[in-house]
């Protein structure tokens, strides 16, 4: 008989926990055809060991582990109370399904934490708990004063009408759990695929606190026809909350449903797709091409989107195919959250893509370093929900110039070389966007670029990097402090620091290095320096549009010119001031159209060609 | 052995709702808390109701079930505007009496469940899908929807009765005949509340059982 009740113990939590916790239970179901050990006519009813296990109580069921795990407690002392709490888990909107940690002891199940997550009752800031049912199993015993003799006796017709009730018991409690308002949002949970606001979680115990007054006013009790043995009774009840379909039923949608502008799909699903006419709409709502991306790693990872985050995740979207590489570059070219106007806006998000593309070569593959949309979009609260890198977004503007240096040269270096495949297919897409942008820029920043862009072939690295730090600023691109330098022409900061920069692509893309050559006059107005770093990316891209670009040989439209534009530069850019350069840059940018668009994309083909030549 | 009765509450159904009904009441509730053998339990979500009912997973079982569902669809169809009622019968099979007035085999029932279904006129039904303006439906649908929610707090009730019945009453059971499927014999009749072979049927059950039922 002890047998009996302990193996109803582990029955009846195995049934509730199969019905409750959606992923506890295993798809594999034992079918295997067993007699049953039970004899209707036979005396001896508790010896059934060689049953299996699932098969006790003629209730055949699938393997639930998490029902096992907890049973054991159980099996040594069957006079504990088995106290099983089924918690509704309310997320947030800024949860993140991806951490969770199992509990162990006496808690088990899968619980989604939230970041931080540590409480007791595994649950976090922000999330919302409640026990919305109890069972309570307990086997009342009552001191037998009988006979031996007559016990033994007793004992085996009670074993069999112990058994014979405790399978009827068991029936009504299979039956029941599946009537009680928590099953459907069981059924919800384990049926749908998208991702709830909620969750269940179970614990097991043997002792819980007592629910307060008001909380057991909520709930109803359904307590089931103890079974009486001789030598004490099995009781099961229950108290649940009959209005938890409110509290959990939530519409199968993400939580944040956001409208995607311009929405291109999951980059799983068209890997290699180009995304040039995100680039079009470079002016447009910011959010667009990081919602876009915030989309892919929802999809990627099935997390709840930050809902305002037009940041992107990069670092799981990098790392997971090379054309999300090259689409979060086009991505970032229209940065969300930038101050300025729109032009600047959209100068600024090619300015950063150039220090994006810096890191692209490796930070791109590697989470943690990635200072992509941080930079861009200063909102805390997004960068937190999506980044999984770590890589503090909303700190890196703060740090940038302190930070920022480290992290370029320690990752541009070392993964270069497995990105080339991946960096001729962001290539392709970087040209287009290029091209793309190019065609909006004004032509006064190419022009500008274009002057700075000889200087920028040679310097160390480290400089560089310094300089990419700025490029973070939204407010001074890049260049903004090259500003002051660039105007100096004979300012080598600026070369250095300009050259900083191209180290790497000329590295990678074999880009004709030239002399020092202070690119000051390029960047004058601080309003410019977005487009003028963008431009400047462009440049080292597309050595020939330098050529075209160049002031008074912005005409040429000749991708041989390269060489002879980059020098023709030095001398124009020292000449005039930066304002003048400015001006006039702007004016034989305007004069340019198709002819440097053109010529843009055969620098672009060249880059490429370069790529291939690194493989 | 005396017979346990149950009287389950009374639903008010629309007659496309009948079968899901009785479905849900006659094989979750009633069979699969009597097929006490080895059983392996299948779920089975209502498409009507929010309810999960449990079936034993026997085929035959489930065919025999749907064999009477549509006996009494036909009748419900004969006998419109009445108070139709199926009952689910358990008896012991006695031993041989041979007696001029019984049966070569003689049931000693010692449960039986009465399900009373109160079947909405015809007119109204068809799942509500006549081809009438939508304007007219637009209510009706409105007035089905609050019927419907009504019905499955009622039939989610008559189900915790039966579990309640079930949690109640475990003495009166025999020990278990069989050991897969519904361990005890039954049968299920139909029988309608103007019907005069009611009362015949009853009456003929109370000799075959050879005391009265009625009586506890």
């Amino acid at each position: 008989m002890e047998q009996i009740i302990t193996e109803f113990f582990a029955k009846s939590l195995h049934i509730i926990l199969e019905s409750r916790c959606p992923y506890v239970s295993s798809r594999n179901y034992s079918g295997e055809q067993v007699l049953s050990s039970l004899s209707p006519s036979s005396s001896s009813s508790s010896s059934s060991s060689f049953r299996p296990r699932d098969k006790w109580f003629n209730l055949a069921l699938r393997d639930c582990p998490a029902a096992l795990e907890n049973i054991d407690f159980w099996r040594q002392s069957n006079l504990e109370p088995m106290i099983v709490d089924v918690i509704l888990l309310q997320r947030p909107i800024d949860w993140d399904p991806l951490n969770f940690s199992p509990k162990t002891g006496f808690v088990s199940g899968k619980e989604r934490h939230y970041y931080g997550s540590d409480n007791e009752e595994f649950g976090c800031e922000g999330k919302n708990e409640r026990i919305i049912e109890r069972w309570v199993l307990q086997y009342e015993s009552k001191k037998n004063g009988g006979s031996t003799g007559s016990k033994k006796r007793s004992n085996c017709t009670s074993s069999h009408a112990l058994y014979k009730k405790s399978i009827l018991l068991l029936r009504s409690l299979y039956a029941t759990v599946r009537l009680l308002p928590a099953y459907k949002l069981f059924r919800d949970l384990t049926s749908s695929a998208h991702i709830r606001m909620y969750n269940l979680a179970h614990r097991v115990s043997s002792f819980v606190e007592p629910f307060t007054r008001r909380e057991e006013a909520d709930m109803q009790r359904f307590v089931f026809t103890p079974v009486d043995t001789s030598c004490g009774r099995l009781c099961l009840s229950v108290l649940y909350r009959s209005s938890v379909v409110d509290m959990g039923s939530d519409p199968s949608t993400p939580i944040s449903p956001q409208f995607i502008p311009e929405y291109v799909g999951s980059p799983m699903a068209e890997p290699l797709k180009r995304f040039p006419s995100g680039f079009v709409s470079q002016s447009s709502p910011s959010s667009s091409p990081f919602g876009r991306r915030h989309s892919w790693s929802y999809d990627l990872y099935r997390a709840s989107p930050p809902s305002a985050n037009p940041s992107p995740s990069p670092s799981p979207t990098y790392s997971d195919s090379h054309a999300s590489l090259a689409k979060q570059r086009c991505r970032r070219l229209p940065p969300p959250s930038l101050p300025h106007h729109v032009p600047d806006e959209t100068l600024v998000a090619y300015m950063k893509t150039p220090s994006y593309d810096e890191y692209w070569p490796s930070p791109v593959f590697s989470p943690s370093p990635s200072p992509s949309p941080p930079t861009y979009v200063p909102n805390s609260h997004i960068s937190k929900a999506l980044l999984r890198c770590e890589s503090a977004p909303v700190s890196i503007p703060v740090t940038k110039l302190s930070s920022m240096p480290s992290l370029p040269n320690k990752q541009l270096m070392p993964p270069s070389p497995p990105l080339k495949a991946t960096l001729l297919t962001a290539a392709e897409n970087i040209a287009h966007c290029f091209m793309l942008q190019l065609l909006s820029f004004s032509k006064d920043r190419l022009h500008q670029i274009s002057g700075a862009r000889p200087s920028v072939n040679s310097s160390p690295s480290k400089s560089f990097s310094s300089r990419l730090s700025f490029q973070d600023d939204y407010d001074d691109g890049p260049f903004v402090v090259e500003d002051d330098e660039i105007l100096d022409p004979s300012s080598r900061q600026t070369e250095i620091r300009l050259a900083g920069k191209v180290p790497t692509w000329s590295g990678l893309f074999e880009l004709p290095g030239h002399p020092n050559e202070p690119g000051g006059t390029l960047f004058v107005k601080r309003s410019q320096d977005a487009a003028v770093g963008a431009l400047v990316r462009m440049l080292n891209k597309a050595p020939p549009l330098h050529q075209d670009l160049q002031g008074s040989t912005l005409q040429t439209p000749t991708n041989s010119v390269k060489d002879t534009t980059e020098i023709s530069e030095e001398p124009r850019v020292q000449q005039s001031s930066a304002s003048n350069i400015v001006s006039s840059g702007l004016g034989l940018v305007t004069s340019k159209t198709t002819a440097n668009a053109l010529e843009e994309l055969h620098g672009y083909r060249k880059m490429k060609d370069s790529l291939l030549k690194l493989k | 052995m005396n017979c346990e009765i149950c009287q389950l509450k009374e639903l008010d159904v629309e007659h496309f709702e009948i079968h899901e009904v009785l479905r849900c009441k006659i094989l979750h509730t009633i069979l699969f808390h009597r097929a006490l053998g080895l059983v392996r339990p299948k779920d089975i979500d209502l498409e009507l109701f929010e309810i999960t009912y449990v079936q034993c997973g026997d085929v035959e079982l489930e065919r025999k079930v749907d064999e009477k569902i549509d006996q009494f669809l036909d009748r419900v169809d004969k006998h419109p505007n009445k108070k139709n009622q199926i009952c689910l019968s358990f008896y012991e099979v006695k031993n041989k009496q041979p007696t001029w007035f019984t049966n070569k085999v003689e049931r000693l029932y010692w449960e039986q469940w009465y399900i009373n279904l109160n079947v909405a006129p015809h007119q109204k039904g068809h799942s509500g899908k006549s081809t009438s303006s939508k304007i007219v439906v637009d209510p009706e649908a409105e007035e089905r929807t609050v019927r419907r929610a009504a019905l499955e707090a009622s039939l989610r009730d008559v189900l915790f009765q039966i579990i309640r019945f079930v949690n109640e009453k475990k003495d009166h059971i025999p020990p278990i005949p069989n050991l897969e499927g519904v361990s005890f014999p039954y049968e299920i009749t139909i029988s309608s509340s103007s019907d005069s072979a009611f009362g015949m049927e009853m009456f003929k059950r109370m000799l075959q059982t050879g005391h009265p039922t009625m009586l506890s």
